[in-house]
């Protein structure tokens, strides 16, 4: 029973590199072929100082949260584990994943943001609620832009003299993340950045 | 809900709450279906399943301690199996990735099939073909109305070109004017959108639907359902016959899922029809095993021989290409092609080497394209070139079947490769010459030595073309 591509089923060959044996990384769980699919978001293309992305909104990508999202195909947390552990283990900042709404968890059946963490083995702490269940994506950009409130801090949410780190799929228009950082800043965050792994 | 009604007005003895929606019965029969994802509302599935007409069961079941059975797919492959914590239960579930494309079936979510009353069937269904059949076609049409009548499996081994799908029509109507259901399966996108249109053509007023990956679905019940084999997931004791057309393609002959798929989707006394022009071994055997029918047809339609392949060496042509040349022989090919305003098409064993040959045969003519089989263009192309809007295509072996282009040329670059075996290529040198005006053409095999799979494939079609005309 060997290891199979998560996303072209192709038997995957193991191989032990010197990254993997010194610095414990995690065997991939994708090949190769599908892995070279995806575009890593360089330095210079990066459009916001406090977002970092890590990849680019191209077909492979499209494909890949169609599946992980709207087919709800869960074992696929693991495909970027490697990278999302990459950018953040060695990072001082308590981690804040963007929340999903109770209604919407209830449909997806999980909630994506988290999985991707707890499979790069991230600690998270959640600060934030979502307050309307309307989806991002059936709006328009203008419509988007001008919404209402997403999100309310919890009501145990405790603020510490600290950076944060808040962590979405996807950064579009960016006033998700806007958003969720102004609660925080108001609440007293001396500093709050982001990352995603997609930047659209 | 207002059919519903005025058809009690009309009915007195009936009373509200125990008349099926036709609707919902129509869409259900034969199908197992996510009940998430059906058009109906939850109320009215409660209702149907209150009256006994649907019945519901979990999407995946336990087997055993480490194993689980989708119960749409069937399939049972443990590591296709995922557990997690599942937000909607508050527990434990599981779900199968096999047939994920269609929308996630897991131990939490249920499948619908239908079991009350038979949808109203019409045996009124005119066939309009005004076509004749060669002595061949049709001793292998009586044969198979022989096995339909009889409920026995069959399988027609036609060659390439002999007109198989025309054999088909007479079998098809006779089970359509028995009220029977019948699905025509093959394991090719490419085939469902070549068949749909014929059908469809000699079977006006028959309801027909055509289901394939990102096909719309319509609510109907349609007595004839011409699909892709993976469609037939979600069927269930649905059909009277189902025809395997393509039955060696890819990925059927692989996967042993997708035979229990077609096996699943028809009624279990129901015989299955192959058709293919190069049967394996084994399909050969288990017809013999099951004593099924068994039709053959060694000419093409308009009775000319099939084209045998030549063989002209092409040494180090990755190590050409690569280097960013042609070799020199296919350029000439190619031109002899243009030139001739035949138009062709050359065969690449893998995606990469065709895509780094596509910029240097555009140096020859600037509208050669190519298709593989992620290409969502592939259709548009393959009409381009059946128009002589391009004057080639490059292609994988996604176009080894199904497509009929009159004249066309073929190279296949690499036939020494191992994607290329004895049935891929004789399905890629049935391409060639199958019109009536245009019975021959050049087939070359391009090789850096030659394999036991090319030797294979041309016996095969010498043997072909010697078999006895008399045997009828
Ligand atoms: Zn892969
Ligand atoms: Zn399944
Ligand atoms: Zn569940």
């Amino acid at each position: 029973m060997s290891a199979i591509c998560l996303l072209c089923s192709k038997p995957l060959k193991h191989q032990l590199t010197w990254n993997r044996f010194i610095f414990n990384e995690q065997q991939p769980v994708i090949c190769p072929t599908c892995h070279s699919k995806f575009e890593c978001v360089k330095p210079e293309q990066q459009k916001s100082p406090h977002v970092h992305a890590l990849f680019h909104y191209n077909e492979a990508m499209k494909d890949f949260l169609h599946q992980y999202k709207f087919l709800k195909d869960i074992v696929l947390k693991d495909v970027f584990r490697q990278e999302i552990a990459n950018a953040l283990k060695n990072v001082d900042a308590i981690i804040v994943p963007i929340p999903m709404h109770p209604d919407k968890m209830k449909t997806r059946t999980f909630a994506h943001i988290d999985e991707l963490l707890k499979a790069a083995g991230i600690p998270y702490t959640h600060l934030l609620e979502k307050i309307s269940s309307e989806s991002q994506s059936s709006k328009s950009k203008s419509g988007r832009e001008q919404s209402a409130q997403l999100f309310r801090l919890k009501l145990d949410a405790n603020i510490e003299n600290r950076s944060y780190i808040l962590i979405d799929d996807i950064v579009t228009t960016g006033t998700t993340l806007e958003q969720a950082k102004a609660i925080l800043i108001e609440a007293g965050a001396p500093s709050v950045k982001a990352l995603t792994l997609i930047q659209g | 809900m207002r059919k519903k009604l005025s058809k009690l007005q009309s009915n007195k003895c009936c009373y509200l709450g125990t008349l099926e929606n036709p609707s919902i019965r129509d869409f259900l029969t034969g199908r197992i279906w996510l009940r998430d994802h059906s058009p109906y509302s939850e109320e009215q599935i409660n209702q149907h399943i209150q009256l006994g007409f649907i019945s519901n069961l979990p999407g995946v079941q336990k087997l055993s301690h480490t194993n689980y059975i989708c119960n749409r797919c069937a399939n049972k492959n443990p590591t296709l199996f995922i557990k997690y914590h599942c937000a909607a239960c508050e527990n434990y579930c599981v779900y199968c990735r096999h047939c994920i494309s269609m929308g996630r079936v897991s131990s939490c979510s249920d499948l619908i099939k239908w079991i009350g009353p038979a949808p109203k069937k019409s045996s009124n269904h005119p066939f309009t073909w005004t076509g004749t059949f060669t002595p061949y076609q049709q001793k292998a049409a009586n044969e198979l109305i022989e096995s339909i009548k009889e409920n026995r499996t069959h399988l027609l081994h036609a060659v390439c070109g002999s007109g198989k799908t025309e054999i088909l029509f007479p079998a098809i109507h006779e089970c359509l004017k028995q009220g029977k259901r019948i699905a025509v399966a093959t394991p090719r996108t490419d085939v469902v959108l070549e068949l749909a249109p014929r059908l469809k053509q000699v079977f006006p007023n028959t309801n027909t639907q055509v289901l394939y990956g990102g096909a719309e679905i319509d609510n109907s019940y349609a007595p004839l359902v011409i699909a892709t084999t993976h469609q037939l997931y979600r069927f269930e004791n649905a059909f009277d016959i189902i025809i395997v057309d393509e039955a060696d393609a890819f990925p059927y002959t692989h996967d042993e899922t997708l035979q229990q798929a077609v096996i699943k989707a028809k009624k279990s006394s129901s015989p299955i029809m192959y058709v293919t022009a190069t049967p394996s071994d084994k399909l050969l055997s288990q017809i013999k095993k099951q004593q099924g029918g068994y039709s053959f047809i060694p000419r093409r339609y308009h009775g000319k021989p099939l084209p045998v392949p030549r063989y002209d060496t092409l040494w180090r042509y990755t190590k050409r290409i690569e280097s960013g040349k042609l070799p020199r022989k296919l350029i000439n090919w190619t031109h002899a092609q243009i030139q001739g305003n035949r138009p062709f098409l050359i065969f690449f064993p893998t995606i990469a080497l065709m895509e780094m040959a596509i910029p240097l045969f555009q140096q020859l003519d600037f509208n050669i394209q190519a298709v593989h089989a992620e290409d969502p263009d592939r259709k548009e192309k393959v009409l381009k070139l059946r128009a002589k809007n391009v004057p080639g295509l490059l292609t994988t072996t996604i176009l080894e079947r199904g497509i009929t282009i009159p004249n066309v040329q073929v190279a296949v670059v690499g036939a020494e490769s191992g994607i290329f075996t004895s049935s891929a290529l004789i399905q890629i040198g049935g391409r060639v010459g199958r019109s009536f005006d245009c019975p021959t053409g050049d087939l070359v095999f391009f090789h850096h030595g030659i394999s036991v799979e090319m030797d294979v494939a041309r016996k095969e079609i010498r043997r072909l073309n010697q078999t006895e005309l008399s045997t009828i």
